[in-house]
């Protein structure tokens, strides 16, 4: 599996684990156990994006930075040129495996 | 409103063509008890929900329920991306071939073309919610009818998971029903509709 792929799989685990946690404590917002494991997820979760988007492409508009963007200039049609780095990246819905 | 993230909520890494696959797991895109009618529904019952948590929950799940769309998209694209005109016309898939070529339209499996009948709302927060306990228990059925007959683990394991997620949406659904018998009168919740005849 690609660095890409590893990374993102962890995004997905996360990113999981925040939508299960939300749903949760939609109906228990007092459960302090889940709200220790919504912060740490949360965490985890922007460290991982941050990272993501400053090796590879965005994932949401927020982290939209041509300065920062895709150090490794894949899935780009503008490789070493500054550009709107939004449309950067494989389609989600393409088959991805081990890209 | 919505912001887009660009990513699917489970992988889909499908590697094999098959159309037929495809006109089956497209009712989980178009049918009865699909993603669409699922996420419309819970997103157009939410505005009057009397109770402000319930509201919430119905946001929440119906968000979700659209990353799920784009997981059985994501797998109809996928099961249909490589087909020539001899898959094409693969028993079941033939007929939709003809009017869409390999591009995602809602139906169900059996054909019939998607019905906004589907996304039951009622405006009575008691009879929307046991409609949507409902729901989340024929989408589990239909779910659980798809991997009995799917052998192809690229395809059940997608499949696996969005099962998972109806059960627990119907746990959520079930603690959101309770809540909100707290919060009405308990002489009469059955008898009334808590959105209309009670003022707030």
């Amino acid at each position: 599996m690609s660095e890409r792929a590893k990374l993102l799989k962890e995004i997905q685990e996360v990113g999981f684990t925040m939508d299960d946690l939300l749903l949760y404590l939609d109906t228990h917002p007092l459960d302090q156990d889940a709200l220790k494991a919504f912060a740490q997820a949360r965490e985890r979760r922007y460290q991982l994006t941050r990272e993501y988007s400053g090796r590879f492409e965005p994932l949401t508009l927020c982290q939209v930075c041509p300065d920062t963007n895709n150090k490794t200039g894949t899935f780009t049609k503008y490789p070493g040129q500054k550009h709107f780095t939004w449309s950067d990246g494989p389609l989600p819905w393409d088959n991805q495996g081990g890209v | 409103m919505w912001t887009y993230e660009k990513r699917l909520q489970y992988p889909v890494n499908i590697t094999k063509t098959c159309p037929k696959t495809a006109s089956l797991i497209i009712s989980q895109f178009g049918g009865p008890d699909g993603e669409m009618a699922a996420s419309m529904r819970y997103l157009s019952q939410r505005y009057t929900m009397p109770c402000k948590e319930v509201a919430g929950l119905l946001t929440d799940i119906g968000t979700e329920e659209l990353a799920h769309l784009e997981i059985i998209c994501a797998m109809i694209f996928q099961l249909t991306k490589n087909m020539n005109a001899q898959d094409a016309q693969t028993a079941g898939f033939d007929a939709y071939y003809v009017d869409h070529t390999a591009g995602i339209w809602p139906t169900a499996a059996a054909g019939v073309p998607f019905n906004a009948c589907e996304f039951q709302s009622k405006g009575d927060a008691i009879t929307d919610l046991f409609e949507d306990l409902a729901a989340e228990q024929k989408a589990r059925s239909t779910y659980e009818n798809l991997i009995r007959i799917i052998p192809d683990p690229e395809v059940r394991e997608p499949l696996k998971y969005l099962r998972e997620r109806e059960v627990v949406h119907f746990q959520r659904f079930g603690e959101a029903l309770e809540k909100l018998k707290t919060d009405l009168d308990a002489k009469n919740f059955y008898y009334f509709n808590a959105e209309f005849d009670h003022k707030r």
